[in-house]
C-alpha cells in the first residue's frame, strides 16, 4: 500500500516538475523577444503613474458632485427651515414640549483674578473645612494660634488650596503660609496679581 | 531634612493615596488622622524613624491594592 502511493506522489511530483520546466522555459523565451519592448514599456509605465494620480484624485466622486450641482444659500435654507417646521409641527402635535436638553457652554479664559476675589475663594474653602471655626475666621487669623489647628489640619488646608486654585504648593512654601492673608498674598504672586 | 518634614510629607502622600480608597475618602482620612494623632507625643527619633518607615510601607501597600484593583477591573471587562 505505501510502495503504491510512494508511486503516485513520486508520479505526480515528475509531471509538476516537468510542467514547470516548459513554463519556465516558455517564459525564459518570451522574456528574449519581449526584452527590447520592456524598456519602453517601463517608460510608458512611468509616464502612465505621473498622468494618472491626479485624475485619481479628481475622481473622488463627491467632489464632483457638489461641484457639478452648486446649490444656492437660499435653497439649502429653505430646507432646513421646512425640516425643522415639520419637527416643530410633529412635536406639537404629540403634545410634546421642546425636550431637548439646554446646554450653553462656555469655552472662555478662566476669570481675571484679584486680591479681593483670592481672598474670597480662601475664605470659601477654609469655611468648607470642617474643622475650622467660621466664627473666628478672618484673613488675619493664624491657623494654629486662632483657630487651634495642628500642623496636619495645616496640610489639608494646603491641599485644599492646591484643588482650588489648580497649582501645587511645594512643602517648603507651605510651611511659611500660617495665616489666610500669607496664603491670598502667595497665591496673587503666583498668578501675577498685583491689585 | 527634619523629621517634622517627613512627617508633613508622608501625610500629604498617604491623603493623596487616600482619594482612590475603595471605602472612600472621609473614611480613609478620619482613620489616617486617628493613627497620626495617635503617636504625636513620640519624641524618640529612632521611634519616629520606624514609624515613618512603616508610613511608607503604607504607601506601597496602597500602590499595590490599586494596581490589583485596576488589574481586576481590566480582567472583568476583558473575561465575565
Amino acid at each position: 500500500m505505501a510502495s503504491l502511493t510512494c508511486a503516485r506522489l513520486l508520479a505526480r511530483n515528475v509531471g509538476c516538475l516537468r510542467n514547470s520546466i516548459n513554463g519556465r522555459l516558455r517564459c525564459a523565451s518570451s522574456t528574449f523577444i519581449h526584452v527590447t519592448s520592456r524598456d519602453e514599456q517601463r517608460l510608458l509605465h512611468c509616464i502612465a503613474r505621473t498622468t494618472l494620480v491626479p485624475q485619481v484624485k479628481c475622481n473622488r466622486g463627491y467632489c464632483q458632485d457638489v461641484r457639478a450641482k452648486p446649490k444656492s444659500i437660499k435653497d439649502i435654507e429653505e430646507r432646513v427651515l421646512k425640516a425643522v417646521a415639520a419637527y416643530n409641527k410633529d412635536i406639537e402635535e404629540k403634545g410634546l414640549k421642546d425636550t431637548r436638553i439646554k446646554q450653553v457652554r462656555h469655552y472662555s479664559h478662566a476669570p481675571p483674578l484679584s486680591l479681593d476675589l483670592i481672598g474670597q475663594r480662601v475664605l470659601l474653602v477654609l469655611k468648607l473645612y470642617d474643622k475650622v471655626e467660621t466664627a473666628k475666621l478672618s484673613l488675619e487669623s493664624h491657623f494654629m494660634d486662632d483657630l487651634g489647628l495642628d500642623s496636619l489640619d495645616h496640610v489639608e488646608i494646603i491641599m485644599a488650596m492646591e484643588d482650588e486654585f489648580g497649582f501645587e504648593i511645594p512643602d517648603t512654601d507651605a510651611q511659611r503660609l500660617l495665616r489666610p492673608k500669607d496664603i491670598v498674598r502667595y497665591i496673587a504672586d503666583k498668578n501675577d496679581v498685583y491689585e | 531634612m527634619s523629621q517634622r518634614i517627613k512627617v508633613i510629607q508622608l501625610y500629604k502622600t498617604l491623603l493623596y493615596m487616600g482619594r482612590d480608597y475603595p471605602k472612600g475618602y472621609e473614611y480613609f482620612r478620619t482613620k489616617l488622622r486617628r493613627a497620626f494623632d495617635k503617636n504625636k507625643t513620640e519624641t524618640d527619633p529612632e521611634k519616629i524613624d520606624k514609624m515613618i518607615g512603616h508610613g511608607n510601607f503604607v504607601i506601597k501597600e496602597l500602590e499595590a491594592l490599586y494596581m490589583l484593583r485596576k488589574y481586576r477591573t481590566l480582567k472583568r471587562r476583558y473575561y465575565d
